[in-house]
């Protein structure tokens, strides 16, 4: 099989007579357990997504440091046969990188000189839904294997020395929405994945697959059959009045209330892990439909929540919802982060991070879920919590923002976490619709506020006392993710093809380069032969519609 | 009206013929499609839209809504309304595989410069992404007629078209006359 696909694949990119992909490099060898459990302290490789299973993205080497940054320069540039969104977070080890394309492309290149090992095309199945671009956000690997999740709804296993297919096998059914662009995770010969389609009415989830074999071993469905109209709670986790008419929506739970199946609730961000106490936590999107909240009476658990649940056997531990009965799609989606925090007796206990769409950072005892705090707002919030109407209702923030599915990055040393924020002002807009049968399902629309400027920025945040220590604000709103180093650097790009390193502590921007196309995705750091180096993907994003490409880019001193 | 009873039968016999997405059967069926929406899904007549190349899914779902009556057209729904699920898929995919010949439309440069504007603040790329290329059931406008989309977006509008679960009724319902003329414009000049 792999003779057959390499042929095709070989002519099919690589075009010229005499072209030949590299030998696989002898350093590669499988990513063993203890590596993946070690990933926080390993200065040499970048194993998961968000860098470890805590998912701080922060990288530990301080050789790129705030001294020498100003020196940094582009060593090579991968280009991959697709010039759409990109919003991968390489993976790279022992000197082999893992790089995903929209559209389900792997490449294997050598992390040094950019040179391709393989690379794989998934055959997509004849439906894909997704709402939001092509897009893919990168591979998990353990024991010799990739795993990737395909926009028709597929996990695949390849072989990553030769990016032979393994196996394969479907997480849901396409033709009802569901479709994946996470990046996976793997644990304990699971791997762990949930789904896109929150804007598609399907029923959320996260399934654990044998790592071995595919076949899968528990799901844990973000939509209770029972119980998912909650506490009726009359306010957002800030305290502020959401302005629900409660007694309507129980009258017309009452009459209906058997609508589970679409009730939305996508995990389509990774998850973070605590070994220790076998717990996985991840955020829920919107409910389904987005801004017509007619159809879905009740809180609409576990939409917009943060949810932690048993690793192996997938059993409800507790969930915290910030936005009940959401109409305005200001969902869960950023990947959290699994730090210790000091509690509100300043004592440090194991907490839990997220970054709002609404534009806090919420902090969170990782035990029970409980919020300790929340942040500054790290962006303007206007008429909070003004309901959509038919003609259009103007509330701060829009629905891409605060932080989008932008993971952050924490600094431990420093006690600041780092947040991409976008400013796009929306207005809501609602039209009722009955479920349309796996076709995109919103029940209005968003539209940008005219004439009002779009901005971003990129916040520090101390996660200790919630407020902002510095701000950093960029011309386009940021989507993409951060990267924090033990160089007293944090990094992230612009839509612009802006990529920029910060001074940790004061926000100052001490380098940058223009990529030539939008720089949205999460950068990452790993080192060869005693170098380190910083890569990132430049293909810029559809859902903002930022300068489309298809680069990696690979710097060092 | 004849015309339509013929064409409805031969894609009746031919749906009992295929089990499995085809272009090639889909091809056989889409001949019924030629008098109105050209060769090989490229329509010459501005207010039959063009096919080709346009995006599987969508041009499935479609036929799937005039068949089932969530989408009404005089022409179109007595034409879907006994073809079977394989028939709609081979000739969504049919479609799909075919390749559009370029529009001839001049544009008024002002016009498509207001369309643009709009066209931003309403946010269609977010759904049919840059280039108005599509992604599955969010239709490829690029390469359309002019006539055609102005029409769409006006039904939309007037809600003689509502198949659309809230979204493209919600979209027009602001827009002006002048907005969906400018639109229309952007849109039909992009290639």
């Amino acid at each position: 099989m792999l003779a057959t696909a390499g042929a095709g694949i070989a002519q099919e990119t690589q075009g010229g007579a005499g072209i030949k992909a590299l030998p696989m490099s002898a350093a590669l060898l499988p990513v063993s357990q203890a590596m993946l459990d070690g990933a926080a302290k390993d200065s040499k490789n970048w194993l998961h997504t968000n860098g470890d299973y805590a998912q701080t993205r922060y990288y530990p080497a301080t050789q790129i440091n705030a001294k020498n940054v100003a020196t940094l320069k582009p060593k090579f540039v991968f280009q991959t046969a697709v010039v759409e969104s990109m919003e991968t977070a390489p993976i790279v080890v022992n000197g082999v990188m893992f790089i995903t394309t929209s559209y389900n492309y792997v490449y294997a290149v050598d992390a040094v000189t950019g040179r391709e090992f393989w690379h794989y095309k998934h055959k997509m199945g004849p439906v894909t839904t997704f709402c939001c671009g092509p897009n893919n956000r990168g591979v998990a690997v353990s024991e010799g294997k990739l795993y990737m999740g395909t926009l028709d709804a597929k996990l695949i296993a390849l072989d990553t020395k030769t990016g032979k297919l393994l196996w394969e096998t479907e997480i849901a059914d396409p033709e009802k929405g569901y479709s994946e662009t996470m990046a996976p995770t793997v644990a304990d010969g699971k791997v762990l994945i949930g789904t896109n389609g929150g804007e598609y009415g399907i029923r959320g989830f996260v399934k654990a697959f044998d790592a071995q074999t595919g076949k899968l071993d528990w799901t844990f469905y973000t939509i209770p059959e029972k119980g998912h109209e909650g506490v009726w709670a009359k306010n957002d986790a800030t305290g502020r009045d959401m302005h629900r008419d409660i007694a309507a929506e129980k009258v017309a739970f009452a009459k209906k209330s058997n609508f589970h199946e679409t009730l939305g609730g996508g995990v389509w961000t990774t998850p973070a892990i605590d070994r220790a106490t076998k717990t996985v936590f991840f955020v829920v999107g919107n409910p389904s439909p987005d801004l017509y909240g007619a159809e879905r009476p009740g809180d609409n658990l576990y939409t917009d929540s943060l949810v932690a649940i048993d690793l192996d056997t997938g059993k409800y531990k507790w969930h915290f919802q910030y936005i009940s009965h959401d109409v305005w799609d200001l969902d869960a989606v950023s990947p959290p982060i699994l730090v210790d925090v000091k509690d509100k007796n300043g004592k440090m206990i194991p907490g839990v991070i997220h970054g709002g769409k609404t534009g806090h950072v919420y902090v969170h005892d990782r035990r029970d879920g409980s919020l300790i705090r929340f942040s500054d707002a790290m962006v303007p919030q206007e008429n909070m919590w003004t309901l959509p109407t038919a003609t259009g209702a103007r509330m701060l923030p829009g629905a891409n923002g605060g932080v989008e599915w932008s993971p952050m990055a924490y600094n431990a040393g420093a006690r600041l976490t780092y947040a991409l924020n976008l400013n796009q002002p929306m207005t809501y807009q609602v039209d009722g619709s009955n479920y349309p049968n796996g076709k995109l399902w919103l029940g209005g629309a968003f539209k940008n506020a005219p004439g009002e400027e779009q901005s971003g920025n990129v916040t520090a945040v101390n996660i200790d006392t919630g407020k902002i220590t510095w701000q950093a604000k960029t011309d386009q709103p940021m989507i993409g993710g951060a990267l924090a180093t033990a160089g007293n650097l944090v990094f992230a790009g612009e839509g612009n093809g802006l990529f920029k390193a910060y001074d940790a502590k004061t926000g100052k921007v001490l380098w940058q380069f223009q990529c030539g196309a939008g720089v949205n995705a999460p950068p990452v750091s790993y080192m060869v032969n005693g170098k380190q180096y910083i890569a990132v993907a430049v293909g810029g994003n559809s859902q903002m519609d930022f300068k489309r490409g298809n680069s990696v880019m690979v710097f060092g001193l | 009206m004849k015309a339509a009873h013929l064409v409805f039968a031969v894609l009746t016999a031919l749906s009992f013929q295929s089990h499995a997405v085809d272009i090639e059967a889909g091809k056989k069926k889409a001949e019924a499609c030629i008098a109105c929406h050209g060769v090989a899904g490229n329509s010459t007549i501005p207010m039959f839209p063009v096919l080709a190349g346009q995006n599987a899914r969508y041009l499935y779902l479609e036929l799937r809504d005039f068949k089932e009556g969530a989408r009404v057209n005089p022409m179109m729904s007595p034409m879907a309304v006994n073809l079977s699920k394989e028939d709609m898929q081979d000739l969504a995919a049919y479609f799909a595989a075919q390749t559009p010949a370029a529009i001839k439309f001049q544009a008024d440069p002002a016009k498509v410069k207001l369309g643009f504007a709009k066209s931003e603040e309403v946010l269609c790329s977010m759904c049919h992404l840059g280039g108005m290329k599509g992604q599955n059931e969010i239709p490829k406008l690029s390469g359309q007629h002019y006539a055609y989309i102005k029409k769409q977006l006006m039904d939309f509008k007037a809600r003689d078209r509502h198949n659309d679960a809230g979204n493209m009724t919600s979209v027009t319902k602001t827009l002006s006359d002048e907005d969906i003329e400018n639109i229309s414009q952007y849109v039909a000049n992009i290639n």
